[in-house]
């Protein structure tokens, strides 16, 4: 009867009631929309990376993590590999050569990373070809072919087909030049990486290089699901103790600091909307404790107990947030849901975002546990904002009390 | 021993400028099955007693005794389950809580003494019948006249199978019809129950029905009148 009463007591100023209610749906349903875009977009900035060129693991050799040099090569690649065909979790995995050198034009030139790959295994490993604007990927047909990014190829003043000089050193410091034939322009989402990356046939720098085999500096390893990570990073790992094993998080730690900072700040964004509902709670119940001064005195002298008066107030505000909550989280789901089938399209920011590696259609998603925190939280503030106006109620003397009307 | 023995009671509030007297050393006792009016001029401390032998406020000096136990001093906890197994309470007005119906009103109050649900229900439905309310069980409040809704107040303060009933000036918002007809009522009650009344007011029609009279001035005691 006491819930009956603070549900009848909730409903008997229907139109304050319907704005507390309001005011809280809209502020949770906005509050897991935003954190929602936020996670869509780091979400995207994640699986782009792992798209474009990391994979869920990479393996280099603990030299060339702490200095990128040639000469720190994985010295027996094969082991890996032969290892990696019989793992049922990968999909593909490409062992690559990363040499740090110059791209030139007749202009200009700036340092990029030349990225030597089996084309074929690249292909399987990453979605790069899928992001070519213009030309092919690296083919069999012809020598010495580059792909590079269409950011790099303006910057160099130079188009498909034209000729570009990498520069780069061999083990023994020599600098070799390689003069290779554009054929195929990609556009990622990030920047960055168009600027900085060039992709060339692993057998024609192998050559350059003077080796007899591929100098791996790096495998990157793409797995059939994402959930096998930590099993297959750990198997490797032990397989190879001289080498370092690593997943997405550990090799670009700035996509996973976003990934964590994003949800942090979708907490810090729902506790500021949290913070403004709170004033208008805590005024509203206080409004509703004010006006029933005469009535919870005769509740009192009539033998309710203090704790029963307490409880029944902020069991009266825990409904309107629990209400409110419902609807927000119905509403903040809907949202959501509508727009991580049919996406957001923001290429009218395209630019910006492109700086930062998300897509341009973004997928706004929220993971189960947030929801359900971010709605606890506004829940457990609506009745944190109700103690004020409880306390003023049970501190209410019934003598003075049933004297005021 | 006396239903209610006050002995030296003596009320002044000190929140005001100049300390107000509001009950000068009253000492009376009240038997069981009393019908009692306490009357006297506006301020005279009639309401002030009555929520003194309430429970509902304490007195600056002197105790009161309800059945021999001295509730002066109790702490506040302990005074409001006293209140609610022992005292029935009547107010001038807006007795009822209202986003409750009449019989939820009058169920409310077994309910915090922990009545069981069917028992309370036919408690409060006979109670109601008592009062000349059979028809009216689920009406809220405000579809209540004045005297219905007082008639309702006197069943729930029936309801808790109380020592006494405290009604401080019952009828001064009601027409003299509904004055009377309550007071048959409360009359109907003290016979039926054997239940103690125990009533102030101005009214001369009202001080007529009591068996009892008690007067007030200036806070002081001034007759007894049976
Ligand atoms: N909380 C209070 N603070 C200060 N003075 C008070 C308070 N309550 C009552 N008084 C004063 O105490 C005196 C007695 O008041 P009380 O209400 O008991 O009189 P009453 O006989 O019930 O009057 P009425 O017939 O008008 O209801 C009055 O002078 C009143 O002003
Ligand atoms: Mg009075």
């Amino acid at each position: 009867m006491l819930f009956l009463l603070a549900w009848r007591n909730v409903w008997r100023n229907v139109k304050r009631s319907t704005i507390i209610i309001v005011s809280i749906a809209l502020g949770l349903a906005g509050g897991l929309f935003a954190g929602a875009v936020m996670m869509g977009m780091g979400e995207s900035m994640i699986n782009s990376a792992i798209d474009r060129n990391l994979g869920h693991l990479q393996i280099h050799s603990p030299a060339y993590r702490r200095d990128a040099l040639v000469s720190n090569y994985i010295r027996s690649p094969q082991k890996v590999l032969s290892l990696l065909d019989t793992l049922g979790s990968v999909k593909a995995y490409s062992a690559r050569t990363l040499l740090e050198g110059m791209a030139s034009s007749a202009n200009s030139s700036y340092g990029v990373t030349i990225t030597g790959v089996d084309p074929e295994r690249e292909r399987e490993t990453t979605a790069l070809v899928s992001m070519l604007v213009a030309g092919n990927f690296l083919a069999d047909k012809y020598r010495t072919q580059a792909v590079i990014g269409k950011k790099l190829a303006e910057r160099l003043g130079l188009k498909l087909k034209s000729k570009i000089i990498l520069t780069f050193q061999d083990r023994s410091g020599e600098i070799v030049y390689m003069a290779a034939r554009i054929v195929g322009l990609f556009k990622t989402e990030s920047t960055a990486f168009d600027e900085m990356t060039v992709f060339v046939r692993q057998k024609d720098v192998t050559r350059l290089l003077g080796a007899r085999k591929p100098l791996i500096h790096e495998i990157a390893i793409r797995l059939k699901n994402s959930s096998t990570l930590p099993a297959t990073k750990a198997r490797l790992a032990s397989g190879f103790s001289d080498l370092k094993v690593e997943e997405w998080r550990e090799i670009a730690p700035e996509l996973a600091f976003m990934s964590t900072s994003v949800e942090s700040f979708t907490y810090l964004f729902v506790a500021i909307i949290i913070f403004a509902l709170i004033f208008g709670i805590t005024n509203t119940m206080l409004m509703a404790v004010m006006e029933r001064i005469h009535e919870l005195g005769i509740l009192m002298a009539v033998g309710m107990k203090r704790g029963r008066v307490f409880i029944m107030i902020l069991m009266e505000t825990l409904l309107l947030s629990f209400v409110g909550g419902m609807l927000g989280m119905l509403i903040g789901g809907a949202a959501i849901a509508w727009f991580n089938h049919f996406g957001i399209d923001l290429s009218a920011f395209a630019q910006g975002l492109e700086g930062f590696g998300s897509g341009t259609i973004l997928y706004p998603y929220l993971p189960g546990v947030m929801y359900a925190a971010l709605t606890v939280m506004i829940v457990v503030a609506a009745n944190i904002s109700a103690l004020m106006p409880a306390w003023k109620a049970v501190r209410l003397k019934p003598a003075q009390a049933v004297r005021v009307y | 021993m006396a239903l209610i023995d006050v002995r030296h009671i003596t009320k002044t509030y000190n929140s005001t400028a100049v300390p107000v007297h509001a009950l000068r050393d009253v000492n009376v006792h009240f038997e069981k099955k009393e019908f009692t009016a306490i009357v006297g001029p506006s301020g005279s401390g009639k309401t002030t007693l009555l929520n003194i032998l309430g429970g509902l406020d304490a007195p600056t000096s002197g105790e009161v005794l309800i059945g021999g136990q001295n509730i002066t001093g109790m702490k506040e906890s302990a005074l409001v389950e006293f209140r609610l197994r022992h005292i029935g309470f009547v107010f001038q007005a807006y007795n009822l809580i209202p986003v409750l119906t009449a019989i939820e009103n009058v169920e409310f109050i077994m309910l915090l003494q922990g009545v069981g649900k069917k028992e309370r229900h036919e408690r409060a439905r006979a109670l109601l019948a008592d009062v000349g309310l059979a028809d009216r069980l689920d009406s809220r409040p405000s579809q209540l006249s004045g005297g219905q809704q007082q008639r309702v107040a006197v069943a729930r303060a029936l309801a808790s199978r109380p020592r006494f009933v405290l009604a401080d000036e019952p009828t001064a918002n009601l027409d003299s019809e509904s004055t009377t007809s309550l007071l048959d009522m409360m009359e109907e009650m003290n016979a039926k129950y054997e239940m103690t009344f125990i009533f102030s007011t101005h009214d001369a029609r009202v001080i007529e029905r009591a068996h009892r009279v008690i007067t007030l001035e200036d806070g002081r005691f001034q007759e007894d009148k049976q």
